[in-house]
């Protein structure tokens, strides 16, 4: 099966990359091994910390950043997604747990605020799903308390949700949406019928997991300011971004691959000839181009064992210091080192094996080495923006 | 505050917790006090090895002796927190297999029951096995949960008056006349000082007893061998599997309740180490390179977490230098070794022995105080374990009992029927791996002086699954907030949580456990928004 | 050595991070509470059962065992093999009649199809419903199939078998219980394409259905007996060095991944020798060892739904390239949903509700699109389908058969 460019990954990274490239008249597939981050997304992209300084190493020195940041929400509302925030300058979101953190582009339902101190209430209502463990009231309350915002938390009792709590394990976000979403109306009676004087509404997101208009429809309704805040995985904004993105990507005459892997690579020392996956078999998959987007240890972009760091599929050159020790730091709150171990790439994102370039092999998004995204807060950024700049460098180079 | 009682037990390990039990059964006004929490020290952090005594039988005829019928007594009276497996002792290739004939003997002359069984029956028994082996000998060895054994014991105690203070730090001694009448006390929780006073003081404290020894001025020549361990992410095997030949690094894997455990290894380590073990890169290789002899796919099975604990080896009296250790039961009266009156400490022994090891030093108690009534633990059930096994004890409380009530029955024995589990909210999972539910939670908060998430986890097994917390940890924190109505220290007890189970983590992150870390730090640093802080 | 080949876990199920992607594409979850959701009855459940298999919980047999849940998993775990491996190992609870009967699918062809005219009237009839429903826990609102009175075997053997050794080539086809029984139109297809393509065709030695529903119904050992039986004439036909086609997803998977995942067979000897006729009819053509001559007027809007198992098997594009290749063709493709059957699942009263309710986004999305059929490689999607939306449902291999030129695609691969 032959095709222009070929994918691996089917996260937030390869089907940026796989949109792009369809966009631009290329054939592509996505191979996508299971599902990916965006399920567990925070409510909004990250881009880069305030005050942070970029390690060398750091892609974000290897790409128009600006001008790309520029084209981030044009691109998302092709796909149906319609971004909020400044491309260039950071917002914040109230977490879960009460605390702001900050984000550039927001999902649908989420709102980001130009400083913590935007968010003004004289009293708040947080509503509670009774036996929704995943979405604490009281850690908002204590937050907002912080921040002078009286609040009381009121049951939201719908009957719909009622009999789904049934199950002593499935009352989960993505769960509640699946309900909720062919009740709205009673989900707004029973926020209209929990108000009394509090001029701020806080609603967990767990609405509209196919129809990211659902949460809008039901803030129109309930007269007071209403905020929606995430929750603890799956994400219902993030599962709705990501079945939208495939949804343009299928649209625009892209192959998606769900649930294949590929496992054998045929290729020489400086190029990709084709790849085997798992279901296809003997048919293997060509392409003239190929791009990593395998994201980092969960996704299994990067893997590890007791004496070294590597990236599975290709062999890749990885950075990683050699003792095992220096992988990690003794307190879980502390920026880890294993946060900036990646593949090694050239100046356009060309993978590097054995010192070699492979010169049709790209990587892009959190597989690459020097993300340290979690502690730079730039995970979103290193998906979408090297994204662009993987496809953008591989048309450049059929160009020349 | 100043209260008297007879008998004051320092230690709420399970050496403490046994004498507190015995104690109040004995009709003793009891008084047990502990820095941290219940089972945090050595209690806490062994194989969770029930014993035959076979490990025992060729070096030390007396332990092994001790192992079998405290064996045998434990399977009765605490079968809610045993599990009855049996044991392999296996011979290798490069093993002995003279030994063997050594080790049936001496295991018998034990009494201990001790088969040969054919290497092909062992494997088809216990699959798991090394398939190289070249002997086998079937022995009852079994598992035992510590956390519940000691929990058990502590309830016990309390339903028989005993009055239980944790997170409360002896800071010395009240001494008049040479007699011990009591200690002072400093609460962590609230930073109170307190006096207590007994006619017999009890030194339980495992190896930190040396140090509670030494502020009542006597010394209890202790040394504190460090011990590691690995715990993997499920029973890969049924049967405890056990190296047939002189005990060394490593050769026993005990299968526990959901998970499996290999250890130890032992060092000698300063005292100053007990309160900060760590796991070493180096025992974690040479306890991956010798587990795998036993079964070999420990070497491809998940890692869950790497921990240490202390033992605490008593030098014999005569022997200043502390080259002759005794693994014995080591129950001194301070006043005939010393002469310091009213002062008793209990320490040597073993997890399996402590309920002999509770029952010496209540009867030596008893003598001091005058008291005349027998031990009777050795055949009066622990709270929960009254009742059958875990089948009808299940079905005796539902009809049609769901995995959550099974795994509830599992954990508490007949105890299960005083959670409340009538609602759909209590019946909701906050672990979903080792399947707690809310009503088990709030039960444990309110009835079982849980004061932090670290503590709810010894009682509950709440996030000592897969994830390690990685789930349920917010969802538990949240019900822990809610009981002791404070959210900020809620908060700050996530954030512990989180670092205790991560100190489990980094010594074996790589493979999935690395993967499950980078999860588990954007879950809850980026998407709930937990941010470092310093806490007080 | 694939990540997943490392682990030493039944079914990778220590893989799971606990990450809860699975519950989020598990189509039961959201329409029966009383199911425990894959990861609890998964990877959750199965460390508890190993520590004791009064873990076992019947809850598990609310999984439809559709798969999706390891579609998605991002850690390849095998979520449904984990569940479906309880229910067989566990399991104390007998099927019931309705059960077997329901299983037994070429048992009830071989009885049903020589009275077909007797047979289908009186399943049709409003009463054989209700007593159906009410004695035997089959829904009122389910149509049996129709059964053929002219089994596709018996029509091969008398029209076509003849024919079949004039031809260069050979494949064998495994035909299975539909189009022997219900439904021979799909079988007579296939078998022109593929003469059509240059290709004779032999059916196997006896062939028996694949026992899909009896695993479904937890009936172990007849399955087992299916699977021994099956393995060996395909191991056989394999060994002859022939290709081994079929028209329907679920009895490929079955046999291709469940016998081994689930019944413990031995299927070396013939897993890469078994495919579906569309992957087999794609690679002739992506290799350009045989050419397609399509009817120059042929028009239609096709939208094409992916069975669960071929979600699975990840086949879906090898139906979706050959039907993109038909020139007239408007090709929609449908989200990525489960159309709630099941198999025999949606056919039990209990089912029938949670049945209708997962398949409803599917439903309406083909409503929606209002195609002029739907493209489907799954008999029971058919069914649940062509009920439930209105549209009617054709296999991929029907459509090729209507929409290429049989006589000019004959010529052109006899030239080749």
């Amino acid at each position: 099966m032959k095709y222009d460019i070929i994918i691996i990954g089917g996260g937030l990274s390869g089907l940026t990359a796989g949109l792009r490239l369809q966009k631009a008249g290329r054939k592509t597939a996505i191979i996508s091994a299971g599902q990916n981050a965006l399920h567990f997304a925070s409510g909004s992209f990250s881009v880069l910390g305030d005050g942070v300084t970029l390690p060398e190493e750091h892609p974000y020195r290897r790409l128009p950043m600006e001008r790309y940041l520029d084209e981030v929400k044009p691109f998302f509302a092709e796909a149906g997604i319609l971004l909020g925030g400044d491309p260039h300058v950071n917002g914040w979101r109230l977490t879960p747990s009460g605390s702001f953190l900050q984000g550039r582009f927001s999902l649908e339902e989420t709102r980001l605020f130009s400083t913590p101190g935007e968010l003004s209430a004289r009293k708040a209502l947080i509503v509670n799903i009774p036996g929704f463990l995943d979405f604490n009231t009281a850690f908002l309350a204590d937050g907002l308390a912080q921040r002078g915002i009286e609040t009381r938390i009121g049951n939201l009792d719908v009957e719909d949700l009622t009999r789904l709590r049934t199950s002593p394990s499935e009352m989960r976000s993505v769960n509640i949406a699946r309900v909720a979403d062919t009740v709205p109306h009673k989900i707004i009676g029973g926020v209209k019928a929990l108000l009394s004087d509090e001029d701020l509404v806080i609603l967990p997101q767990v609405f509209g997991i196919h129809d990211g208009t659902i949460p809008a429809q039901i803030a129109a309704e309930i007269p007071a300011g209403v905020l929606f805040v995430g929750t603890m995985p799956p994400s219902v904004p993030g599962i709705r971004t990501q079945m939208k993105l495939k949804r343009a990507y299928e649209s625009s005459g892209g192959t998606f691959l769900m649930g294949d892997e590929a496992v054998a690579p045929v290729m020489d020392t400086t190029r990709v000839k084709a790849l085997r996956t798992v279901n296809l078999g003997e048919h293997l998959l060509q392409a003239d181009q190929y791009v990593l987007a395998t994201g980092s240890f969960f996704s299994k972009g990067l893997a590890s064992s007791m004496q070294k760091v590597y990236e599975p599929l290709f062999g890749l050159d990885v950075r990683f210091p050699e003792e095992r020790t220096d992988w990690y730091d003794l307190d879980f709150f502390a920026p880890q080192a294993f946060g900036g171990f990646g593949v090694v790439t050239d100046g356009t994102f060309r993978a590097v094996k054995d010192g070699n370039v492979i010169e049709n092999l790209y990587a892009a998004g959190s597989v690459l080495a020097g993300c340290y995204s979690q502690q730079l807060g730039c995970g979103g950024g290193i998906a979408i923006l090297t994204a662009f700049a993987v496809a953008d460098n591989i048309l450049e180079a059929a160009r020349r | 505050m100043n209260e008297e009682f007879d008998v004051i037990i320092i230690g709420g390990g399970i050496t403490g917790a046994g004498t507190a039990r015995d104690c109040a059964m004995r009709g003793l006004k009891v008084l047990l006090i502990e820095r941290n929490d219940i089972a945090d020290g050595a209690t806490g952090r062994n194989h969770g090895l029930l014993h035959s005594g076979a490990r025992y039988a060729v070096t030390d005829r007396e332990s092994a002796t001790e192992c079998i019928e405290e064996n045998m007594i434990l399977r009765k009276i605490a079968r809610h927190c045993v599990d009855e497996t049996d044991g392999f002792f296996i011979t290798l290739p490069e093993d002995d297999l003279a030994y063997q004939a050594k080790f049936v003997e001496s295991c018998r002359a034990a009494g201990i029951r001790a088969d040969i069984v054919d290497p092909k029956e062992a494997i088809a028994l216990e699959p798991s096995v090394n398939p190289d082996l070249i002997g086998a000998v079937r022995v009852p060895d079994g598992s035992v949960d510590p956390f519940r054994l000691c929990s058990s014991n502590i309830m016990d105690a309390k339903l028989h008056g005993a009055k239980v203070l944790l997170y409360t730090e002896v800071t010395a001694f009240i001494i008049e006349q040479g007699v011990v009448k009591g200690v002072t006390v400093l609460d962590h929780k609230n930073g109170g000082r307190a006096e207590y006073r007994a006619s017999v003081t009890v030194n339980a404290a495992g190896i930190w007893g040396h140090n509670i020894a030494a502020l009542a001025g006597v010394n209890v020549g202790m040394f504190p061998a460090k011990g590691a361990l690995l715990i993997f992410a499920h029973r890969v095997n049924g049967i405890v599997i056990n190296r047939c030949r002189k005990p060394a690094n490593a050769d026993i894997l005990v299968p526990g309740d959901t998970v499996c455990v290999i250890g130890t290894t032992s060092t000698r380590v300063p005292f100053e180490e007990c309160d900060h073990m760590q796991v070493t890169p180096e025992e974690v290789d040479i306890l991956l390179t010798e587990g795998a002899k036993l079964a070999p796919s420990l070497s491809h099975t998940r890692i869950l977490r790497a921990y240490a604990g202390v033992r605490p080896l008593v030098s014999a009296d005569n022997d200043p230098t502390g080259r002759n250790i005794s693994r014995g039961i080591v129950c001194l009266d301070h006043e005939t070794r010393d002469g310091l009156k009213g002062f008793i400490t209990i320490t040597g022994g073993k997890l399996m022995t402590y309920r002999l090891m509770a029952e010496q030093a209540t009867d030596l108690v008893c003598r001091k105080l005058g008291v005349d009534k027998h031990c009777e633990t050795a055949f009066t059930p622990l709270p929960g374990s009254e009742g059958g096994n875990l089948e009808e004890v299940s079905k005796s409380l539902w009809s049609n009992p769901l995995t959550l009530h099974k795994a509830l029955v599992g954990r508490t024995g007949t105890r299960a029927a005083k959670v409340s589990l009538q609602q759909k909210e209590d019946q909701a999972l906050v672990c979903e791996c080792e399947e707690v539910t809310v009503g088990e939670v709030k039960a444990a908060v309110e009835r079982l002086d849980v004061h932090n998430l670290v503590d709810l986890r010894r009682r509950t097994r709440v996030g000592m699954g897969t994830c390690q917390g990685g789930l349920c940890a917010l969802r538990a924190a949240g019900i822990l907030g809610e009981a002791q109505k404070c959210t900020a220290k809620a908060k700050d007890d996530l954030r512990q949580f989180l670092r205790e189970r991560w100190k489990g983590m980094y010594p074996i992150a790589w493979g999935d456990t690395l993967r499950e870390c980078e999860y588990m730090e954007w879950v809850y640093t980026q998407v709930l928004g937990l941010q470092k802080k310093e806490v007080k | 050595m694939t990540l997943q080949e490392l682990t030493s876990s039944a079914h990778n199920f220590e893989e799971c991070m606990k990450c809860t992607v699975c519950t989020a594409y598990c189509p039961v979850v959201p329409v029966n509470p009383r199911y425990p959701g894959p990861k609890q009855a998964g990877p959750d459940g199965e460390r508890l059962r190993l520590k004791h298999p009064f873990f076992f919980d019947e809850a598990l047999k609310y999984c439809l065992n559709c798969k999706r849940c390891e579609v998605a998993c991002p850690s390849g775990v095998k979520v449904a093999d984990i569940i479906q491996s309880a229910r067989l190992k566990y399991s104390r609870q007998k099927p019931k009649l309705r059960d077997r009967m329901l299983a037994s699918t070429d048992l009830m062809g071989s009885l049903a199809s020589p009275f077909a005219p007797i047979v289908n009237p009186v399943l049709g009839l409003g009463v054989t419903k209700s007593i159906l429903d009410g004695m035997m826990g089959i829904d009122r609102h389910r149509t049996f199939p129709k059964y053929a009175s002219r089994t596709f075997e018996s029509w091969f053997r008398r029209k076509a078998s003849a024919a079949q050794a004039a031809f260069p080539r050979s494949v064998a086809y495994f035909h299975g219980c539909y189009v022997n029984y219900n439904f021979p139109d799909l079988g007579k297809d296939f078998v022109r394409v593929m003469n059509a393509l240059g290709y004779g065709v032999r059916l196997l030695e006896k062939e028996q259905c694949c026992g899909v529903a009896m695993i479904s119904n937890g009936m172990a050992s007849a399955a087992r007996k299916h699977a021994s039986h099956n393995g060996k004439v395909l191991g056989k036909a394999a060994s002859e060095g022939l290709k081994i086609l079929t028209t329907s997803s679920t009895c490929t998977f079955t046999m291709r991944d469940e016998y081994g995942e689930l019944l413990g067979i031995d299927t070396a000897s013939y897993r890469d020798s078994l495919l579906m006729a569309t992957r087999f009819i794609f690679s002739l053509v992506d290799s350009g060892t045989a050419t397609l001559v399509f009817k120059p007027g042929y028009k239609a809007r096709i939208a094409y739904h992916t069975p669960c198992h071929l979600e699975k098997l990840g086949w879906g594009v090898f139906s979706t390239s050959l039907l993109k290749m038909i020139p007239g063709v408007e090709f929609t493709m449908l989200g990525s949903n489960c159309c709630g059957i099941a198999g025999t699942y949606g056919f039990k009263k209990e089912n029938y509700e949670a049945s209708q309710a997962i398949g409803k986004p599917l439903f309406d999305e083909i409503k929606a699109v209002a195609p002029d059929f739907v493209a489907c490689d799954c008999e029971t999607c058919k069914w649940q389908i062509e009920m439930s939306a209105g549209i009617p449902v054709k296999n991929p291999v029907s459509i090729l058969a209507e929409a290429l030129d049989l006589e000019k695609t004959a010529e052109a691969n006899r030239n080749a």
